[in-house]
């Protein structure tokens, strides 16, 4: 997961919802169907393609996936 | 392979056809493995059954309320996928953290009106933990349990009361985040002495309870599998991790698939390099392994397992590619072999392609081929057999042995509640019955041998303990069944009980043998009615006039008891169609129904009732009518 693309192409797998980068940003209120199930499987699959721990109590307080991108693209980095 | 490497569900999913190529689904997930069918799950239930059925109306929908202490939502998508497994879809219902006191105890609670097949009532440690006091010793861990035991007990009752269908409690596993917080290790013994015995307890509940299942989470947990996962654990309540779920779910899925009457009822094994190591044909009588060597032992163990199987009333028959006298010989003399000729209900050894020989022996039993697990080392027999015959289950070995017992068990096909005494007789039963079908080829006439056969038959009130057997009756009967209601033992008691309401059942025998309770009749009063509610017979005795000997018993039965009519209903399903005609047939006239699901009805006046046929000797036992 190199790219806001890559992080979006997963999202859709695993969650279903399509979004691009112009929509990313949106609360999660305004996505259709977003519970924290949802979340938590995203953060699992995250994890699975990064191989790293992502900071979830800070992800669970996160309000939009723009939020959870740029707390996991941190540990994608080095 | 016969399936294309690109035809996958995500390659369904991504073409956005999963609803509209539904029917395949099974297939795709039943190869998944465990990550694939993780996501598989997640997907398919954000598909939801509603998207599935507007496709595919008559896809089988299971509806399962969620309840628990914790957070229960991450167990829907694993049971979703488990479900898809078998063909089943799922409609859920998810209750409110911690909403399972509340849920169950009140008889209006949004779970009871939601009137699902089954509930999942999951519990886990934090149900004994959240109420335990900091300092804390093992005492008070058993006594806090005890209290949660008693609660539990009621819970039970009140669902026996109130709902429907089955309710599913789990053991508690124990983590080591507890037992690690005692250092004295004495007490630490203490504290899991004081647990599996409140366990102990609470898996003895399915005794009291006919309507509940207690499932033993602890065996799961011997394999590589994390219990929790402490993020999701702290963080969200979920007090399973999402493998913990899984393994779970798979046992969820097993229970409800026998609860809505899809229980497998026939094993079928290959030989060569399955039952036994090596090729008959090449290798000779002498040089297949099944003991001593290290490759035997693991045959060995196959075999003792297929017989622990088999010996519960599960069909056991082989049908391998090889000349059948080197194969009777075996089964009859090898002094190693532990499954004998009379473990099996039918031996087929030939040339044939095997999903040919799987039709035939599925029509010698009366049974669909959808009752049918096969075992085969051969990936090219089993993909054959997936191909021509999708809804055989299809249990693919490999060329490691020692794997074979572990595949063989892990889909818990044959899975039940309860066994019947019948069900410990049924193989022998079925040799019985392939035996009366040889004898049959004797006679010229169907007359002649049903003469012959000397049938007896005792119908009448269904005794306790035969109501089991009824209930079984309507979760397994899916040919001679004329509303395919499903009842659960406590509903069938329920009938029993109540005025003006008639349990029958139907035992029969003949000069081959008891074939036990075949069959159950339920009705009741109304007015001046009998109503029959159902009507179900063993396809063991199809045809053989035990039917219409039972029907008219019952109109007997109605105009002794001063009734004007009797009235019943047929209502199809994909099975029961050569029923239809049953009432009909038997000088009952249409009386309306049949339409948006409804069952067709039909009515007999009592003007004419028509005798049983003569070679049958009957025995009745019916109960009053009064109301």
């Amino acid at each position: 997961m190199k790219s806001l693309d890559d992080f979006l192409s997963l999202v859709h797998s695993e969650t279903g919802l399509s979004l691009t980068p112009s929509t990313v940003g949106a609360d999660f209120d305004e996505l259709p169907g977003w519970d924290s199930l949802l979340l938590l499987t995203l953060l699992t699959a995250i994890e699975r393609e990064t191989g790293r721990r992502v900071p979830m109590a800070q992800v669970l307080e996160s309000t939009s996936l723009r939020d959870i991108y740029a707390l996991t693209a941190q540990t994608v980095e080095p | 392979m016969v399936e294309k490497t690109d035809d996958t569900l995500r390659s369904l999913h991504e073409r956005g056809r999963v609803a509209a190529e539904y029917p395949r689904v099974r297939g795709l997930v039943r190869g998944a493995g465990v990550a694939e069918t993780r996501w598989a799950g997640n997907l398919l239930a954000r598909i939801g059954a509603d998207a599935v059925l507007a496709e595919h109306p008559d896809t089988p929908v299971v509806s399962v309320a969620f309840t628990g202490h914790s957070t229960v939502s991450g167990l829907v998508a694993p049971v979703t996928a488990e479900l898809a497994r078998h063909g089943l879809l799922l409609r859920p219902h998810v209750s409110d953290f911690d909403g399972y006191v509340f849920d169950l105890s009140d008889t209006a609670s949004e779970l009871y009106s939601a009137k699902p097949d089954a509930v999942v009532c999951l519990l886990d440690a934090s149900v004994v933990f959240d109420e335990v006091p900091v300092p804390w010793e093992p005492e008070d861990v058993r006594r806090i349990f005890d209290e949660k035991l008693t609660l539990l007990d009621g819970l039970a009752t009140s669902f026996a009361g109130a709902g429907q269908g089955t309710l599913v409690f789990n053991t508690l596993p124990l983590p080591r985040e507890w037992t690690a917080q005692l250092i004295g290790v004495r007490d630490r013994a203490r504290l899991g002495a004081v647990w599996r015995e409140a366990n102990a307890r609470l898996l003895r509940l399915m005794d009291r309870h006919p309507a509940l299942t207690v499932l033993d989470f602890d065996p799961l947990l011997g394999a590589d599998l994390p219990l929790r996962d402490d993020r999701l654990g702290v963080y969200t309540h979920t007090e399973f991790s999402p493998e913990a779920h899984a393994a779970y779910a798979r046992d969820v899925a097993h229970l409800l698939r026998a609860a809505t009457g899809r229980a497998k009822k026939c094993l079928v094994l290959d030989l060569d390099n399955t039952v036994w190591g090596g090729i008959l044909g090449d290798d000779g009588i002498e040089g297949i392994e099944v003991a001593g060597s290290y490759r035997g032992e693991a045959f060995r163990r196959l075999q003792r397992t297929a017989r622990q199987v088999a010996s519960q009333g599960v069909l056991l028959a082989a049908v391998s590619k090889n000349d059948l006298d080197p194969v009777r010989e075996v089964l009859r003399s090898h002094p190693d072999m532990t499954l004998r000729e009379d473990d099996f209900v039918r031996v087929v050894a030939n040339w044939r392609p095997k999903h040919d020989n799987l039709r035939e022996l599925a029509a010698e039993l009366n049974l669909g081929v959808d009752s049918f697990v096969f075992a085969d080392d051969s990936p090219y027999e089993c993909g054959l057999v997936v191909r021509e015959l999708p809804d055989v289950a299809v249990v693919a070995l490999d060329e490691e042995p020692a794997l074979h017992v572990e595949k063989l068990l892990r889909d818990g096909w044959f899975d039940v509640r309860d066994i019947t005494v019948d069900d410990l007789k049924r193989p022998e039963r079925y040799r019985e019955e392939l035996d009366r079908k040889d004898f049959l080829h004797g006679f010229s006439s169907l007359d002649d041998y049903l003469r012959e056969l000397d049938v007896q038959v005792r119908f009448a009130d269904a005794s306790p303990a035969e109501l089991a057997r009824v209930s079984q009756l309507t979760l397994r009967t899916n040919q001679f069944n004329l509303t395919t209601e499903r009842l659960q033992q406590s509903e069938v008691a329920e009938r029993a009980a109540a005025p003006g309401s008639l349990v029958l059942t139907i035992r029969s025998g003949d000069r081959f043998g008891d074939n036990g309770v075949v069959g159950a009749v339920l009705a009741h009063r109304e007015g001046d009615e009998l109503v029959i509610d159902n009507f179900l017979l063993s396809c063991r005795v199809f045809a053989r006039g035990i039917e219409q000997a039972c029907l008219s018993a019952v109109l007997g039965h109605a105009r002794d008891q001063g009734l004007r009519s009797v009235r019943a209903g047929y209502r199809p399903s994909a099975k029961n169609g050569k029923v239809q005609d049953f009432y009909p047939g038997n000088g009952f006239r249409p009386a309306g129904g049949g339409t948006d699901g409804a069952p067709t009805l039909y009515r007999h006046d009592l003007a004419e009732i028509p005798a049983p046929p003569d070679h049958i000797r009957l025995t009745l036992s019916l109960g009053g009518l009064h109301q």
